[in-house]
């Protein structure tokens, strides 16, 4: 009884910014930090990109900036269920493919989690659909779907994507 | 037979703080996919106490230490070599960064390293002051390099498309919504005066991943995707000083 009293005099906002184990597990694995996604975490630099789960499933983890994604090229095979998980850096974007009228809001502070299957190989181009500053309407990449065999066989600790560099 | 409502408001209260830990338990557990082992470009976070720190440099004291770099990045902030950066003119949060990646080891280079370890986290804060505050307009009686030769007018119309609109077909953003004029990024220098030969060699270095300080990697990715007549095309731009002007001006009709 106290301790609800006592929690219901404190806003909402207040708990985003205690760090204690109980509040992050409150928070969810959803919640990140937008200024320190390089330094910890989920979203990483060595992290971004596809990743093949212990189930055979695919992870990809992508970064949405002003006025780019990382990786710039997202690479996937075709007819594996795919769990792409975005978050942003700054602005609201919104992460779109090309030929279809789907489309991901990506927002600071939160990551958004799709599933997606792609049944064919093919190259969809993903442009950003949220107006996100002066460089917004150059902020695209590609997503690179090649068949199952095609796909190379990515160990636990080795992420894949199809950027130049 | 009627509960007691407090002890079942506590119940419920008590359930309900359990239930997101039980959620967040088992999605931790079903994490499965070792990461690999992490790599952090630059310690530095854009959060307000870094700016804070990064931005509160006192320019007198930081005129004082100056007087070491004047040798290679001049007494006035304008390099007598083209492959050393001007500094004059840069806002205080990058060069900030620079330095404290110099000292940290996240940007790697033989002369700056040393230098940079030799001064204190508020020396830092005091040089970036220092040359910020160091006026960017012409002086005749100064050793410098800049500007360089204008480039040929190819390279002038290749390099204004980029710096103005970028390549959206590429996914290349314009140079100018992050380096200026149009808008800044924090941690992105102003370019409008920088060295031709600094800015070849510093898109080469990230295109080759042998500079990696950039946060969440906008600059490798930029340059991995530039040709190397790009780069040359827009080093030499910046370099000749056309980056001052709109780069539509620039552009020939």
């Amino acid at each position: 009884m106290i301790l609800t009293a006592v929690l219901c005099c404190i806003p909402a906002t207040r708990f985003y910014e205690i760090d204690l184990p109980l509040f992050r597990f409150l928070r969810g694995q959803n919640h990140v930090d937008p200024l320190s996604l390089h330094l910890s975490g989920e979203f990483v630099e060595s992290n971004l990109g596809t990743a093949r789960e212990a189930d055979g499933s695919i992870t990809v983890r992508m970064i949405a900036q002003q006025y780019l994604f990382v990786p710039h090229c997202i690479l996937v095979p075709a007819g594996v269920p795919i769990r792409l998980r975005v978050t942003s850096a700054d602005a609201v974007h919104s992460l779109s493919f090309s030929d279809t009228n789907y489309a991901v809001k990506v927002v600071p502070s939160n990551v958004s989690e799709t599933r997606l299957q792609f049944p064919h190989p093919g190259e969809y181009k993903m442009p950003c659909r949220e107006f996100c500053g002066a460089g917004h309407y150059a902020m695209r990449s590609r997503l690179v779907v090649v068949s199952r065999d095609q796909f190379p066989n990515l160990q636990p600790d080795e992420r894949g994507n199809c950027a130049a560099r | 037979m009627r509960q007691n409502p407090i002890r079942s408001l506590a119940t419920a209260s008590i359930l309900f703080l359990l239930l997101p830990l039980v959620v967040g338990a088992t999605s931790f557990l079903l994490q499965t996919s070792a990461p690999p082992a992490t790599r952090i470009p630059s310690n530095i976070a854009w959060t307000s106490e870094t700016l804070a720190r990064a931005s509160g440099g006192d320019a007198f004291h930081g005129m004082l230490l100056a007087r070491r770099c004047d040798h290679c990045h001049g007494a006035e902030g304008f390099s007598p070599a083209a492959a050393t950066p001007n500094l004059a003119g840069i806002d205080r949060p990058s060069i900030w960064k620079q330095l404290e990646d110099f000292r940290t080891q996240k940007r790697i280079s033989p002369v700056m390293q040393p230098i940079a370890s030799s001064l204190s986290e508020r020396d830092v804060a005091d040089v970036a002051a220092y040359y910020s505050m160091l006026p960017n307009f012409p002086d005749p009686q100064d050793n410098r390099s800049f500007p360089q030769s204008a480039p040929q007018p190819a390279h002038v119309a290749l390099a204004s498309r980029l710096v103005s609109t970028g390549d959206g077909e590429r996914g290349i953003p314009p140079c100018q919504a992050c380096h200026g004029p149009v808008a800044y990024r924090t941690g992105a220098p102003a370019l409008s005066t920088q060295n031709a030969d600094y800015i070849v060699r510093q898109l080469q270095n990230f295109a080759d991943n042998t500079r990696s300080n950039d946060i969440n990697m906008p600059m490798r990715t930029i340059a991995s995707l530039l040709t190397e007549e790009e780069k040359h095309a827009l080093a030499e731009y910046y370099g000749s000083g056309l980056g001052m002007l709109p780069a539509a001006a620039t552009a020939p009709r």
